[in-house]
């Protein structure tokens, strides 16, 4: 028995690395990175031809394609290839800079040709040379864009190096039927006059806390409302690292919601914040949360769990923005064609810009497909199916035009990352909120070794 | 008389010592028993959880299965909710990897060995001992190193790196000297000489043959050593088509936000400790004796 | 005459002969020199340098700096004054040694019970399967059903919701986070010590334990006087290669706390340490950090090796 076993291991193993080798021959492929397949389904809905590679007889004995079959994913005839890695403390950037240092060496099939990049980062790649100029591929025509997205993905020189394919202006989005209990009604523009500031916000908190709910979903939630707003970057050109003013807002709001339960203390995409949006089947939102922050993506793609229906937004206490992601052309890309291909689709093919607002609930980086679905919705008094028929288009145009793309750096998304993780260990009790800054500096130190922060002293 | 009394004291000697060797076997296998129960809880858990639905799982906990288990194994296969889960790619990088390593340690580790064990080269003394001296360094110390050359060079992400470098095992080379010394007469292989078999062959065609039942305990440590790593392929992969299990597992962790169905997550779990629990249930005997024949020696 | 040259002859071919030892030793080694001891060597030399990425494709160094990555490792950054790598050693030291203690304690009686005559235990097949499970179980695996065992809305906390609790947050107190790390250690190496333990007890000759129980001795008294002594080369075996094993603690406080040592970095070990610094590719840190590890697992085995071998 054990020959047989050990010759039949020898057997596999040269059969899998007989395997191994021949998968190694190098072909063309398009290699797309990203930190979730939310752009991925939307490429592969709209942009790329569906290819099904396996052949099958029907009733009629004839031969067609297998509908069972699994599809692959073309551009111009070159297969698509994605490597999704989570982004969660920077993982996606070390992996992707590792990626795009070996570019050049790396095989036809390896090179990486486009990878996304959100707001928190993006300056890093746009302002280095991983990335080329897309006007020299073939993306000519940003002029339906919203500036700030042109501004972003820009070196210091002004050279273009992606585009974005969504714009995220961000609103307060609320659960229709926690407002009817504790206000009365769920009328948007009712809704906001009650919440137009931070101060009417903390107010509406307590009534709402008062009738059994929470006001936010986690004590994160309404982090990137403060942080967008900052006027100073993380980290100063010299490298030195400082906590922006505008977080003290978010510091004390988070105090008085932990200290008063008007929300739990849990991170925006953790376990516990998502159970507060979710309708309970016997209790109904009996307990649950009030109200997040989000742009469009948010609660067509964040919110899975929640009721579609249940859900209504409006602009909120402060203007803000909160993410977005950037399709960017990578350095020694040989397929700069089918890249141009692609993001020329996501920005001026209208047709494509149409169905991501009406079938995906999409806000577009196309100034004139956005305005005329608003205007088009407002006509019919049609909208959002998530928002109960809500034309949140029509509100996003508005809140666009404020967008202003300030005080980047290569650094913020372990800085806000870090920064609220530090912080909530505090807000849960474990460490005094001198050490929580401390710890929070240490840790951006550790992760970039070359950036000044305070001393001891100076942190307490 | 004294002899009746004496007999008395004996019985009464005897049946005390009975009651305490009852008592004392009570008391051991409760121990036992309380913790069999407490190994296979964890188990026991894994499996009931990944038979429920997320809306069980997020609602009370019960001891008794549901019924969604195939839902999930489906799910889990087929339409992962989380996107950094492909078990079918992570099974075969896994298998790749493990299977490549297990055999190249195994093998390269029975040669060199063998060489050590049945030439007289010159510095063999001083080879052994250098062997038994670097078996003590902590694997970690290389990595710095390892994944400096392996950017330099523009191999990382490629399997073969995680796979070549397990030829070199002093560990498993340990136990095979042991063996050989134990197992193979030098005769054997003046014998096979004498029959004008070439030096490699008769170490193919004689000596492998009888180390067999070491080969076996050894594949198998080593298989499951390099299925279960997961600190230098976390550091060396960095594309998600080329991920093993372990890593896999890390993204699934990152991932963990309340979008991913929680019964596919147990189900993912569930998976990747099959294969080895499988193979191990089969085979334990062997392998606990392995355990013991392989470090007491050492 | 024949006869000396025959034996010349059979001299020449034993010369030809152990060539082939030297080529069987080579593959070994061309790759333990390629694939270990360079990586090694050059650990060791970046940990003298400067040399880190400052950003996507542009690096600082290398420049030498003598010992200066060593100094910045021993010094203090925040106000309380902690030594980070201390810190980080002293975490691991802990959760090593909890998990550790009862692991070997247990492991000890269940040897003994295993082998003793008197007790007769039957099902050893089936006891032994069972604790040596968790032992071939991946430690990623495991850390992530702890995971979502101890989770806030994992069962042992609806256990505790369902019972009237409050639920309570293990994986973010300090205590609760190494106590799981230490037992999940503990759950995973108890049975492969009880099984070592066990041969250990087996090698040692029955006619001791057979002439102590003549004279009367109590099974306390066989245990402390005879078992122990005996085993204890196979015992302190087992200790330095747990110890070397627990500093390089990584998959299980990795995957548990997502990579963080959370809360206040009171769960993070050295070796996550390095990875965090490495992934950041600091070459010269994560060098000096490696080295650091290394020299302190020499020395501590060291010092083990020369206590017990004393008397």
């Amino acid at each position: 028995m054990k020959k047989g076993l050990l010759s039949a291991v020898a057997l596999l193993a040269t059969v899998v690395g007989a395997a191994t080798m021949t998968s190694c021959a190098p072909k063309n492929v398009i290699n797309i990175r990203a930190w979730n397949d939310e752009f991925k389904r939307f490429f592969e809905k709209y942009v790329s031809d569906e290819k099904i590679d396996s052949m099958t007889t029907n009733e009629a004995g004839d031969t067609v394609e297998n509908p069972n079959a699994p599809k692959t994913y073309h551009v111009d005839g070159v297969p698509v290839k994605w490597s999704i890695v989570p982004s969660q403390d920077a993982q996606y950037q070390d992996k992707l800079d590792i990626a795009l240092e070996k570019q050049e060496k790396a095989s036809e099939g390896e090179k990486v040709d486009m990878f996304l990049a959100e707001a928190d980062y993006i300056l890093k790649y746009a302002d280095s040379a991983t990335t080329q100029n897309i006007r020299e591929i073939g993306v000519t025509d940003m002029s339906k864009t919203y500036n700030y997205t042109v501004q972003a993905a820009s070196d210091r020189n002004g050279v273009v190096k992606g585009v974005s394919f969504q714009c995220c202006p961000s609103a307060l989005i609320y659960n229709k039927v926690i407002a009817e209990d504790v206000f009365g009604t769920s009328d948007p523009a009712v809704i906001q006059e009650k919440l137009s500031d931070w101060d009417k916000f903390n107010e509406a908190a307590a009534a709402v806390k008062a009738k059994g709910y929470f006001m936010t979903a986690s004590v994160e939630d309404s982090y990137r409302v403060f942080s967008n707003n900052a006027t100073t970057p993380w980290v100063d050109a010299n490298g030195n690292v400082s906590i922006p003013e505008a977080i003290n807002g978010w510091k004390a709001q988070s105090k008085l919601f932990i200290e008063k339960e008007y929300t739990v203390n849990d991170g925006v995409w953790g376990d516990e914040k998502n159970k507060n949006i979710v309708k309970d089947k016997e209790t109904g939102y009996k307990g649950k949360a009030f109200c997040c922050f989000g742009p469009a993506w948010y609660y067509n793609f964040c919110m899975g769990g929640a009721t579609k229906g249940d859900w209504r937004i409006c602009k909120g206490p402060q203007a803000h923005f909160w993410g977005g992601t950037w399709l960017m052309a990578a350095t020694g890309s040989n397929n700069t064609d089918a890249v141009a291909k692609i993001m020329n689709a996501f920005i001026n093919d209208e047709t494509v810009c149409e169905n991501l607002i009406k079938n995906d609930g999409q806000f577009t980086n196309n100034q004139t497909v956005n305005a005329r679905v608003a205007a088009e919705y407002t006509a019919s008094n049609k909208g959002n199916e998530f928002l109960g028929g809500q034309n949140d288009t029509a509100i996003f145009l508005d809140l666009a035009k404020n967008i202003k793309f300030e005080n980047a750096t290569n650094y913020d998304q372990i800085c806000n990352e870090k920064f609220q993780q530090f912080y909530r260990e505090y807000l849960g009790g474990s460490v005094t909120e001198s050490k929580a800054i401390e710890n929070f500096y240490k840790d951006v130190k550790t992760k970039y070794s070359h950036l000044i922060v305070p001393v001891a002293e100076e942190a307490k | 008389m004294t002899n009746v009394s004496k007999s008395v004291v004996d019985n009464n000697k005897n049946r005390n010592a009975k009651i305490k060797l009852i008592i004392e076997r009570i008391i051991s296998y409760s121990f036992l028993i309380v913790l069999t129960v407490f190994c296979l809880s964890f188990f026991y858990v894994l499996v009931i959880n990944s038979t429920k639905s997320n809306d069980e799982l997020n609602s009370v906990f019960s001891l008794l299965p549901s019924k969604y288990f195939f839902e999930n194994l489906i799910g889990a296969l087929f339409h992962p909710t989380s996107q950094y889960v492909n078990i079918f790619s992570g099974f075969k990088n896994s298998l790749i990897v493990a299977l490549l390593s297990s055999v190249l340690t195994c093998y390269f580790s029975s040669l060199t060995a063998y060489g050590v064990y049945a030439y007289n080269f010159k510095g063999k003394r001083i080879i052994a001992a250098f062997i038994l001296a670097i078996m003590m360094i902590p694997s970690q110390l290389a990595s710095v190193g390892f994944l400096k050359i392996a950017v330099d060079l523009r191999i990382t992400d490629q399997l073969w790196v995680l796979i070549v470098p397990s030829i070199a095992a002093p560990a498993t080379y340990f136990y095979m000297h042991q063996y050989l010394k134990a197992t193979l007469p030098l005769e054997l292989i003046e014998a096979s000489r004498m029959d004008g078999s070439n030096e490699f062959m008769t170490f193919n065609r004689i000596v492998l043959p009888i180390m067999k039942p070491a080969l076996a305990v050894q594949m198998i440590f080593s298989f499951v050593a390099s299925w279960n790593n997961y600190y230098m392929p976390g550091l060396l992969i960095e594309d998600d088509n080329k991920t093993t299990l372990p890593i896999m597992l890390g993204l699934l962790r990152s991932d963990a936000i309340g979008k991913v169905d929680n019964g596919q997550i147990w189900m993912v779990i569930l998976l990747s400790i099959l294969p080895v629990v499988i193979v191990y249930l089969i085979l334990s005997r062997s392998i606990i004796k392995g355990v013991t024949s392989g470090s007491v020696k050492g | 005459m024949k006869a000396i040259s025959l034996e010349r002859k059979e001299k020449k071919k034993k010369v030809t002969y152990d060539r082939w030892g030297l080529y069987f030793i080579i593959p070994f080694f061309v790759v333990y020199f390629l694939f270990t001891l360079i990586p090694q060597l050059l650990t060791i030399f970046y940990s003298f340098f400067e040399y880190y990425r400052k950003t996507v494709g542009v690096y600082i160094g290398p420049n030498f700096i003598g010992f200066q990555n060593y100094v910045n490792l021993f010094k203090p950054i925040d106000s309380s004054g902690t030594i980070d790598i201390l810190k980080y050693f002293g975490n691991t030291t802990i959760m090593w040694i909890v998990g550790a203690l009862p692991q070997f304690l247990i492991a000890l009686i269940l040897a003994v019970m295993f082998t003793s005559t008197r007790l007769n235990v039957k099902g050893q097949g089936f006891f032994k399967t069972v604790f040596y499970l968790p032992n071939v179980i991946m430690a990623s695996a495991f850390s992530l059903l702890i995971f979502q065992v101890f989770g806030r809305v994992g069962p042992i906390n609806q256990i505790i919701v369902m019972n009237g609790g409050n639920t309570v947050d293990f994986l973010r107190q300090k205590t609760s986070v190494r106590a799981l790390i230490a037992m999940t250690n503990f759950v995973m190496w108890f049975g492969n010590t009880t099984i070592v333990l066990m041969a250990g007890i087996q090698g040692i000759d029955e006619s001791l334990f057979e002439s102590a129980r003549i004279d009367g001795a109590s099974s306390f008294k066989v245990f402390k006087d005879i078992t122990m002594p005996l085993l204890k080369p196979i015992f302190i075996y087992c200790f330095i290669t747990s110890m070397i094993g627990g500093l390089q603690m990584f998959d299980v406080p990795q995957i548990l706390t997502a990579g963080q040592g959370t809360p206040d970095f009171t769960s993070k070990t050295i070796v996550m340490f390095i990875n965090e610094v490495l992934r950041a590719k600091d070459y010269g840190k994560s060098g000096a950090i490696s080295m650091i590890l290394f020299i302190i697992t020499g020395i501590l085995s060291l010092i083990v090796y020369k206590i017990t071998n004393k008397d």
